[in-house]
């Protein structure tokens, strides 16, 4: 999840009206666990990402998301029985442990529910990350008087997760290169981790020393900064945070009704 | 500028010795060392000698930040190290380049990188513009503005780090090994930045491990052995030292020996024909041809992205052809497991700290060998590691080793699986002259031992003196395939490269 240059109507955005997206969908999807609202929710951002052509880049996270519902949907069915039995984990007939895991509709409600609002919160924090240059989020934070460390650790945390991707991937071929075969399977995954771990944790730590100084070097900590680019709202902001403000509006009206 | 404020000393340690915490000896012993307003200073030394501490010294990190035991004054324009508040008020006069370029890459794209120092300085936004398109353009990194850094090679990187340091005009440059990773056009418009910015005013220290077009602007050289100054001179009276002799290209006691050469008509023991390979429908390779003979030195030279690391990759099986087919010893490599083909090609990586995972140094060179054979006995592990001079070091912690020493275990973790084929990405990038013809008399063993050898360098000048054959590639097609003339292949070298330093051509003898 990365900043991509392009030049989409999200994009042009006010980095201020992204962010106040991205909050309003937290929110509105925290305040319910109605299936029909939170899907309406996530459908909404769905919308946001086609109509700004970056439906691709949202695409990329629903495996993320899949494995996420399917283990959420596993815990719940293990630990709540609520509602209709819609049927057994192990079906009735196997001798001894049959039907000792039954799937209740109450359960099932609630992984989706949880799913769907992982998803809405996801695709919203996707679509600012996105769409905003790091160093816009960083100006944003500074004049929402958030602390430089929260942003500084923020900005690292977006910048250092492909980077320490593409390390794993390099060990990891080093260590292939090596006739490494851990073997397939979670076994094999596991085995194949302590090689590549100990490299990728020792080389990460090597850099943060340099990145710390690098940081204070350049002033970020400095607390006095202009932009280069002076963005401010246009007309579409204030478009959009109106249509917010509306669609907001009538998701709390159908709530509260 | 006036003679006054020429002379006017802005970085000056006196008597500054430092050791690390957890240790015994020394990084820096006694060092005294005044810089004036408008100098360029180049540190030099062998691997090991102290240089990268004297850039930590020099910027104030170690007393702010290190801890450890200090002792001497630093001073940056005329007030000690200790006065300042911390490392961003010390960052007003004093940009620091470090040597791992991808840990000072911050942001998402290049353009944003180099910007966003200059945001953090106050000054008016034309000028941070007119900044910012100055450096960008002197660096050569334009056409990048929109990449993400962690996708740029490490020359792209290493000047994109320069640029962002740059932007934000410090009176004083501390540079680690700046252009490592710079072919010789790249280094040479650095060189000429800096020695413009130098006349403006700026002053600069330089660490370097080779001596390269940098030192062709430097007002004194400075060489530094065992944490202590050896010698400060010019270029003309440095050359007088055996040690920086050393350091040169052509004072390396090893070239390349003619009495090996290749056997011609021998069967290939690598064959590539036209290989294609696509990354997301992209080209990366676009049919190649290429065969590689038993005990043949191959250098494969050619600008960042021209495709290079691709081929490598093909011979082991990590990439595997999107057209084309490639053959070694026999095996089809777009088909053959990789733990397969891993017997008999060994791949190097540029960085050895992307293998480096054991407690001990044997059992680094183990870890391969027992994956081939899991009842292997210790004897190709014992036999590596004397090849490649470590076999004293077999209980010590990887890690522990010194750069050249990593690079040379990453060597033997390789020759221990006894491949016919050993692959090398960038195998000096990081060492001296010296470490550095250490691999390459190695490399140079196991090619009289009949092993084919090919090594990826942006270092036309390694390929030059050491491969019996230099491939060139472009935008991922070989442009050329010379054979290295075997007469007098140093001589010849010194006198017509066309990267070369002027002393060196003029005040060495080719062996």
């Amino acid at each position: 999840m990365q900043y991509v240059a392009r030049e989409s109507a999200f994009h042009r955005l006010h980095p201020l009206t992204k962010l106040i997206f991205a909050a309003l969908v937290v929110a509105l999807a925290v305040l319910t666990s109605d299936l029909v609202m939170l899907a309406l929710l996530a459908g909404a951002v769905v919308v946001v990402a086609i109509a700004s052509g970056l439906a691709r880049d949202l695409l990329r996270q629903v495996p993320l998301l899949l494995s996420l519902a399917a283990s959420l949907l596993l815990l719940t069915v293990l630990t709540i029985r609520s509602g209709a039995i819609l049927g057994y984990l192990v079906p009735p007939t196997v001798p001894v442990i049959g039907g000792a895991f039954p799937i209740t509709a109450g359960a099932v409600d609630l992984a989706v529910a949880m799913s769907l609002r992982f998803a809405a919160m996801l695709f919203a924090f996707q679509l600012l990350v996105i769409s905003t240059q790091p160093r816009d989020l960083v100006h944003l934070m500074d004049r929402l008087r958030m602390p430089v460390d929260y942003t500084l650790m923020l900005l690292i945390a977006l910048r250092f997760i492909p980077s320490l991707q593409l390390e794993g991937k390099r060990i990891h071929e080093a260590q292939l290169a090596r006739a490494y075969n851990p073997g397939k399977g979670l076994a094999g995954k596991i085995r194949g981790l302590f090689p590549i771990i100990i490299p990728l944790v020792s080389n990460s730590l090597g850099k943060a020393t340099v990145l710390g100084l690098t940081i204070d070097l350049r002033g970020y900590r400095s607390g006095r900064r202009t932009p280069m680019r002076n963005l401010s709202p246009g007309r579409a902001d204030v478009a959009c945070i109106c249509c917010m403000a509306l669609a907001t509006a009538g998701y709390l009206a159908v709530l509260l009704v | 500028m006036s003679p006054e404020i020429e002379r006017e000393t802005v970085l000056g340690l006196q008597g500054v010795s430092y050791t690390y915490p957890g240790s015994v000896t020394p990084a820096l012993k006694g060092i005294d060392l005044d810089i004036r307003r408008g100098e360029i200073v180049f540190v030099t030394g062998p691997t090991g000698a102290g240089k990268t501490t004297l850039c930590l010294a020099a910027s104030g990190i170690l007393h702010h930040e290190y801890g450890g035991i200090i002792e001497g004054t630093v001073t940056i324009l005329g007030k000690d190290v200790q006065d300042y508040r911390n490392m961003g008020e010390i960052g007003r006069s004093v940009g620091v380049v470090f040597d791992d370029a991808d840990a000072q890459l911050i942001f998402t794209t290049v353009e944003e990188e180099v910007a966003s120092g200059l945001e953090n300085l106050g000054i008016p936004r034309e000028e941070m513009q007119q900044r910012l398109r100055y450096v960008m353009e002197a660096t050569g990194i334009v056409d990048l503005a929109d990449r993400a850094p962690h996708t740029l090679s490490g020359g792209q990187k290493q000047r994109v780090v320069l640029a962002a340091t740059l932007a934000l005009g410090t009176e004083i440059l501390i540079l680690d090994e700046p252009t490592a990773e710079l072919d010789t056009g790249a280094t040479r418009a650095v060189a000429s930045l800096l020695r413009r910015l130098a006349d403006e005013g700026t002053t600069v220290l330089i660490v370097e491990q080779k001596l390269d077009e940098l030192t062709e602007i430097a007002d004194r050289i400075i060489l530094i052995e065992d944490g202590s100054i050896r010698r400060v001179g010019s270029l003309a009276e440095m050359m007088q030292d055996a040690l920086l002799h050393h350091l040169t290209d052509d004072g390396l006691p090893f070239c390349r020996q003619s009495v090996t050469a290749p056997e011609n008509g021998a069967p290939a023991i690598v064959s590539i024909r036209n290989l294609v390979h696509r990354y997301d429908g992209v080209a990366a390779l676009k049919g190649i041809d290429l065969d590689v003979a038993p005990g043949e030195i191959v250098a494969v030279v050619g600008e960042n992205g021209s495709g290079k690391t691709t081929l490598i990759k093909h011979l082991n099986g990590l990439l595997r052809p999107t057209e084309g087919s490639v053959s070694v010893d026999g095996l089809d490599a777009a088909t053959v497991p990789i733990a397969d083909l891993a017997r008999r090609v060994g791949l190097v990586f540029q960085n050895p700290d992307t293998m480096l995972f054991a407690e001990t140094v044997e059992d680094e060179v183990a870890f391969g060998v027992r994956n081939i054979d899991p009842h292997c006995n210790n004897e190709p592990v014992e036999a590596a590691l004397r090849e490649v001079g470590l076999l004293h070091r077999r209980t010590d912690y990887p890690r522990s080793l010194s750069r050249g020493e990593r690079q040379r275990l990453a060597i033997a973790c390789v020759i221990a699986m006894q491949p016919k084929v050993i692959v090398l990405d960038e195998p000096t990038t990081g060492l001296d002259a010296r470490e550095a013809a250490r691999i390459m008399e190695i490399l140079e063993r196991l090619r009289q031992e009949g092993r084919a050898i090919i090594m990826v360098t942006h270092d036309l000048r390694l390929g030059e003196r050491y491969a019996d054959r230099i491939i060139r590639m472009e935008q991922g097609r070989i442009i050329g395939s010379e054979s290295a003339s075997m007469e007098e292949p140093c001589l010849r070298l010194c006198s017509t490269s066309p990267g070369r330093a002027p002393f060196t051509a003029s005040t060495h003898s080719p062996n």
